[in-house]
């Protein structure tokens, strides 16, 4: 009698647990309502450091307008000098340092942000919870958005009241344009990002230096062709060069050039395939050999 | 034999870094309510098999699964049924500890996560902290709002690394009564490591010892101390230390020794 009482007691507290854990199920969010709270949770999370963090504000407000002033006075300086196609370059000196911002803020935004959780030994938390890699990119990225609106919205004022340069005039070719630039700066950051999970936070100087290695080789000021000849054929292989050309072909007043687009889209989804495979690579490698010992 | 729900199951976890074997061929199961204590002295291999069950370092053999689902295969599920807090972790810098309480709360799919975070501060007794700086946390403060932020989502399975570890006895008796009482409510399985013994037998039912990568004792504190001749866990934590030590001294000894 004892021992049948025992066993519907045992079986009466084990059912208790399922059907607490059934509650428990039941208040969580699923599916894509979930994924949009995680990264809107880690997009929060970011606009509380750069808030609380004012020197984090030099990437959004002052680095954007000391560029308009440096490449705008050049500008100016290369205008007044009457020569041939000399309002013509200063015109691309103005439009490339507005559009190279798109890349620059897209791919700081999210390589700062992953070094982020290394700085402040988030990481390990991080990576024991349910977010995904592509969950916590996109809420770095959502807000990396934000930032990146208004460091654009700054050098197209700035453009605008120190240059008289008037970058929406340029039209709606500027859209697939920001779209490439968009994406090739997020490309850059996930390549930044399996980096930093294979070697570790020393890696954190690529986070910006990366950027001065694809600028010039970019043409975002010039024509390829002002290029060192054997540089040629790699610049020629980065999506960016062919959108700066096609913005350069804007401010020229030539109208969409639909080729070169067409293969910025190409080699741009190559890149963030390349990209994707990386950090991918580096990810698995982490969880090989335990690299996550590192942030413990 | 409990007749409660497997939480834990790992099954013939093996680990190799570059110069040894960290974890060699551990088997550890762990039902619904159960309070376990995964202990060893330094370099035993408790935090590789942690870290294994959490899913963040990928076992060389052996399989890990959590409440029914197989980490290797879907490891964001599992996660979801697990929490996690270390008494070394810091709290998230430049936020309060409300809204780190959120993030983590909405990271574990709670749409409101206000009424378990004021449930959570309550139950630690740390109401009070919930507008206070991470950076502005005594160490351990931090213990216990980890703890709070690992249970928000109310897991099935509580892993703990060194929670007590700096904590006054009182602090420490809240984080012990507050875990026994999550376990009653909830059924929460709760594995945790710690090199303070006595805490120990005051919070695990059950301990497992590692020694050099293999489990060397399982049973109840009682139990596995008089397996060993002793009366307290700590002598037995001792022992093995004591072993340790003489296993390295002869491999240096034969690492010297000239051909």
């Amino acid at each position: 009698m004892n021992e049948m009482a025992d066993i519907n007691g045992a079986a009466g507290a084990v059912d208790g647990i399922r059907a607490r854990a059934a509650a428990r199920d039941d208040a969580l969010l699923r599916g894509w309502r979930l994924s949009w709270l995680r990264m809107r949770a880690i997009a929060t999370r970011h606009a509380y450091v750069l808030l609380r963090s004012p020197h984090r504000l030099f990437d959004v407000v002052l680095w954007p307008v000391v560029d308009v002033l440096l490449f705008g006075s050049l500008a100016t300086f290369v205008a007044s000098g009457h020569t041939s196609g000399s309002s013509q370059a200063a015109a691309y000196l103005i439009a490339g340092i507005v559009l190279w911002h798109v890349v620059y803020q897209s791919q700081i935004a999210v390589s700062t942000g992953v070094l982020e959780e290394s700085w402040s030994r988030n990481m390990l938390n991080l990576m024991v919870s349910p977010i995904s890699a592509f969950e916590y990119v996109a809420g770095v990225a959502l807000f990396g958005l934000l930032k990146m609106a208004g460091a654009l919205g700054l050098v197209t004022v700035g453009a605008a009241i120190f240059f008289s340069f008037d970058v929406p005039s340029l039209g709606w070719g500027l859209v697939p344009i920001f779209a490439i630039l968009l994406f090739v700066g997020w490309a850059i950051a996930l390549f930044v990002v399996g980096v930093v999970f294979r070697y570790g936070a020393g890696a954190e100087a690529l986070a910006w230096g990366v950027l001065f290695v694809v600028m010039p080789l970019s043409g975002i000021f010039y024509p390829v062709t002002a290029l060192p000849g054997f540089l040629q054929p790699l610049a020629l292989s980065l999506p960016t060069t062919h959108a700066f050309i096609a913005l350069r072909a804007l401010v020229d007043g030539k109208g969409i050039e639909w080729n070169q687009l067409a293969l910025a889209a190409v080699l741009t989804v190559v890149l963030l395939a390349l990209s994707l495979w990386y950090v991918t690579t580096m990810i698995a490698v982490f969880r090989k050999r335990g690299y996550i010992t590192r942030y413990s | 034999m409990s007749s409660a729900p497997v939480v834990l199951e790992a099954r013939g976890l093996v680990k190799d870094y570059r110069r040894s074997r960290a974890v060699d061929g551990v088997d550890i199961v762990v039902h619904a309510g159960e309070r376990v204590g995964l202990l060893g002295p330094n370099g035993a291999g408790k935090t590789t098999t942690l870290l294994m069950v959490l899913g963040v370092v990928s076992p060389d053999a052996g399989s890990v699964i959590i409440d029914g689902v197989p980490v290797a295969k879907d490891h964001r599920r599992a996660a979801a049924s697990i929490g996690f807090a270390a008494g070394y972790l810091p709290l998230t810098d430049r936020m309060r500890v409300r809204e780190y309480l959120t993030m983590y709360g909405q990271i574990y799919g709670l749409q409101d996560p206000r009424p378990q975070i004021a449930a959570g501060l309550e139950r630690f007794r740390v109401e009070h902290l919930a507008e206070a700086m991470g950076t502005e946390l005594s160490s351990g403060q931090r213990t216990l709002v980890g703890i709070v932020r690992a249970t928000l989502h109310r897991p099935r399975l509580l892993v703990l690394d060194e929670p007590t570890a700096s904590l006054d006895p009182d602090v420490a008796r809240r984080v012990r009564e507050g875990l026994s009482e999550i376990c009653a409510e909830d059924g929460t399985a709760i594995l945790v490591t710690s090199h303070d013994m006595s805490e120990v037998e005051r919070l695990c039912e059950r301990v497992i010892f590692l020694s050099k990568g293999r489990i060397v004792a399982d049973g109840k504190p009682s139990d596995v101390a008089a397996s060993y001749g002793h009366g307290a866990l700590e002598d037995v934590f001792l022992e093995l230390a004591d072993e340790r030590d003489a296993s390295r001294r002869l491999e240096v000894e034969q690492t010297d020794r000239p051909a």
